[in-house]
């Protein structure tokens, strides 16, 4: 874990340790015993960003967007239904994990881990904290008997628990403690790029600022690259550099953290963002509602899918779908109106 | 049912893992999940109670012929339809006897329908005895010996614990030869069902899709036969010359014919929800292999579940084998099952001469309530993670 330090000093931009271009999922949605499609749910559509080595990424958005699908396609938990993930992990020849099958997705699997939301349905009950956190030492034949357990000892160290816990069993655990034994699993194998869905958002307020410190201490130790899902602003704008905003299966707005909480360029994040808690009691009166229902992604609207809620549409939201522009500053936006907007953010 | 033992009230006493583990942290924490499933399952003392009954019939029909005190087949015309034998402790004399006795008999010929009845013969006690030696038997077709569990010393005192039928045979120790084969046609009734359900609902569970649509009808199809006719029509139809081991083997694969159903569904079941759970994904993503998830993470923890459907598929089995055979389509004499000694009651005139013919029937009730209880029980405490 020592050899992306170096390269990250060495360059001025920083490299793209992940590309993903033109991701899409689509689940059938089949009626009857012959399974006739009757349907797609996008769940993702057409999703482009980039990843760069060391930061850390949000991917946020309202519920059903598509946040976990995307997430579990980038780790081929799911098989993409069309696009590129270009992985470059540095040390070897950039992959296209899309494409990756077998052995050579095994090999990945290595370099990109993943932290579960629920950390109680994601550890076996039935497996100690030795065979939960060594389950992927001993997939890869990485270490056994007495090594296993000084690894995993070491593991358990990282995270803030005690080696000696190492024989209990998850049941044993506070919510908190659990997700740090997901985290311990996540990084035996030194992976360098850790998906995190929603990592906190199932555990008690008094220890998401605790497993946040651990995550971002972790990163800085290991170099890790992060991405961060989250439908949490608040927890977005203070722990990532970037953010990817996704409305309805799609990428609506990609930006660095500072430049989309000060000056949104996309009405869906603008909306997003009033909802988050000020501390001037003043600004909560502009809380903009969002009314109406959150796109369908089995019947998205007609044009920008957004269209339906957005205060701001014309009737060229509804005909056409904007593309994912690169604005003038760089950030990309998809939204017809972007340029002539001047939208609120926080602060 | 189910409600019933959930309701004892140790709620507030012994919670789930998570509280008990709170209080217990240090014994618990290391607690395997065997020994959490045994603290969840021992606060159902319904379900505990049967789990000994169940054992114990399960002994009894493993050592049939030891636990029996007479040969099931000794027939004797003098000893037709003689009321279940009285147990004393106080001899005529009002003394107490610690070890219990029967007394003799002595046989009166009635002078007005000269028919021989009998009456106790009080200056003679018979002391129940612990390892008697009484009728030969082989243990297990094997072992030579005469030593009985119980019984009275002397071969012609009559000591019929629940009576005897027409050919003056013990019905306890019928009783007891048949727990082994009614017991038995359930297990391995069960045991089959158990192979072919495991196998089709975990094709059905794991491949999903078309596959599982299929199969599904399939089951509900075979689900909604009635079943007595089915079994009738099959049972019916087996060589009347077969020898007691092929009827018996044969009875067995008729009835786990329609068993496999239920088995297929929790199976399908419990592999859906687990496809599900992200501690497979979990699995998957650190590189473990497709066999190393089915047997390391899938099969333990659905095993319980499994044991628990097959607890409670026995006695449907056990209460299709008595009605096949009460209905003479089933085993057939010279077996000994409950359904074959019920055949005996059919009558009202014996059964009104002999009330205690009824008894093989109570053995049912008592098995079926029990394993049922039994099954309920170990239902519950499959999953001792839930709460
Ligand atoms: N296996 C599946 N089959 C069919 N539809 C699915 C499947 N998984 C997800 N979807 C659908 O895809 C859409 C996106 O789901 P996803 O779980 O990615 O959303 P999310 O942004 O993670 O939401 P949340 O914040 O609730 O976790 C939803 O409409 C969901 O119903
Ligand atoms: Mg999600």
């Amino acid at each position: 874990m020592t050899d992306t330090g170096p390269t990250a000093i060495k360059t001025t931009v920083p490299r793209r340790i992940l590309d993903v271009r033109g991701l899409s999922k689509h689940f059938p949605v089949t009626v009857g015993i012959l399974r006739r499609e009757v349907a797609k749910i996008r769940a993702v559509d057409d999703v482009t960003f980039h990843v760069h080595a060391g930061e850390t990424l949000g991917l946020v958005g309202e519920s059903g967007c598509g946040k976990t699908t995307t997430g579990r396609c980038l780790l081929r938990a799911l098989d993409p239904t069309a696009g590129e993930i270009i992985f470059d992990p540095g040390d070897v020849e950039p992959v296209d994990v899309a494409a990756l099958k077998g052995k050579a997705l095994k090999v990945l699997r290595q370099d990109m881990q993943m932290v579960f939301q629920d950390p109680f349905s994601s550890l076996n009950p039935r497996w100690t904290l030795l065979d939960l956190v060594g389950e992927p030492l001993v997939a890869y034949g990485v270490s056994r008997g007495k090594a296993l357990e000084t690894r995993v000892a070491e593991l358990l160290r990282s995270v803030g628990l005690r080696p000696e816990y190492m024989r209990r069993y998850p049941h044993a655990f506070s919510g908190g403690e659990r997700q740090r034994i997901g985290i311990a699993r996540a990084l035996a194998l030194n992976p360098k790029l850790v998906v995190a869905d929603e990592p906190v958002s199932a555990l008690d307020v008094s220890v998401r600022a605790q497993t946040l410190n651990l995550l971002a201490d972790l990163q800085e130790e290991l170099s890790l690259t992060y991405i961060f899902i989250s439908h949490d602003l608040s927890v977005v704008q203070h722990i990532c550099d970037r953010v990817v905003v996704m409305y309805s299966g799609r990428v609506v707005e990609v930006a660095d953290t500072d430049d989309l909480f000060s000056a949104p360029l996309h009405p869906y994040t603008e909306a997003l963002l009033s909802a988050v808690p000020k501390p001037n009691p003043d600004a909560a009166k502009n809380r903009i509602v969002l009314k109406g229902e959150i796109a369908d992604p089995a019947n998205a609207p007609s044009g920008c899918a957004f269209h339906p809620r957005c205060t701001y549409a014309k009737d060229i939201c509804r005909q056409q779908a904007p593309p994912l522009t690169t604005m003038e500053s760089g950030r990309e936006v998809r939204c017809h109106l972007a340029a002539e907007l001047t939208l609120a953010g926080v602060n | 049912m189910s409600d019933k033992t959930a309701a004892v009230p140790t709620d507030s006493v012994t919670p789930g893992p998570e509280r008990l583990a709170l209080q217990k942290r240090v014994d618990l924490s290391v607690a395997s999940p065997s020994y959490l499933m045994w603290l969840k399952f021992r606060r159902h003392r319904l379900a505990v109670a049967s789990a000994v009954v169940v054992i114990m019939l399960y002994v009894i029909a493993a050592f049939a012929e030891f636990i029996a005190p007479h040969d099931p087949e000794k027939q004797n015309a003098l000893n037709a339809y003689q009321s279940p034998t009285q147990i004393h402790f106080f001899d005529n004399s009002g003394q107490f006897h610690l070890r219990p006795f029967v007394f003799g008999t002595t046989s009166v010929r009635n002078p007005d329908t000269f028919e021989l009845e009998f009456a106790d013969d009080t200056t003679v006690r018979h002391p129940i005895r612990l390892l008697v030696r009484g009728d030969p038997y082989k243990m297990w077709g094997v072992f030579q010996s005469d030593i009985h569990l119980f019984g009275v010393a002397d071969p012609d005192a009559k000591f019929f614990l629940l009576g005897s039928d027409k050919q003056g045979r013990d019905l306890f120790s019928r009783i007891v030869y048949g727990t082994r084969i009614s017991m038995s046609i359930g297990l391995v009734g069960v045991l089959l069902s158990f192979v072919i359900g495991i196998i089709i609902g975990g094709i059905s569970g794991y491949f999903g899709g078309v596959v599982d649509i299929v199969l599904q009808r399939v089951i509900e199809f075979v689900r909604s036969m009635p079943t007595i006719p089915l079994w009738l029509g099959l049972a019916a139809a087996l060589p009347s010359d077969w020898s007691i081991m092929q009827i018996y083997f044969s009875i067995t694969i008729i009835l786990s014919l329609i068993g496999w159903t239920g088995l297929a569904q929790v199976v399908r079941g419990r592999a859906l929800a687990l496809r599900e759970e992200d501690f497979i994904m979990a699995a998957r993503l650190s590189g473990t292999s497709q066999t190393r998830i089915i047997l390391r993470h899938m099969v333990p923890s659905f095993m319980s579940h499994i044991i628990a459907a097959l607890t409670l598929a026995v006695p449907e089995m056990i209460i299709a084998e008595t009605a096949l055979s009460f209905l003479g389509l089933g085993l057939r004499f010279p077996a000994i099952s409950w359904g074959v000694l019920l055949q005996e009651a059919q009558n009202l005139r014996s059964v009104a001469l002999a009330p205690w013919l009824l008894a093989p029937g109570g053995m049912v009730v008592i098995s079926v309530l029990a394993l049922n209880f039994f099954g309920d029980g170990l239902r519950d405490a499959a999953d001792p993670y839930r709460n």
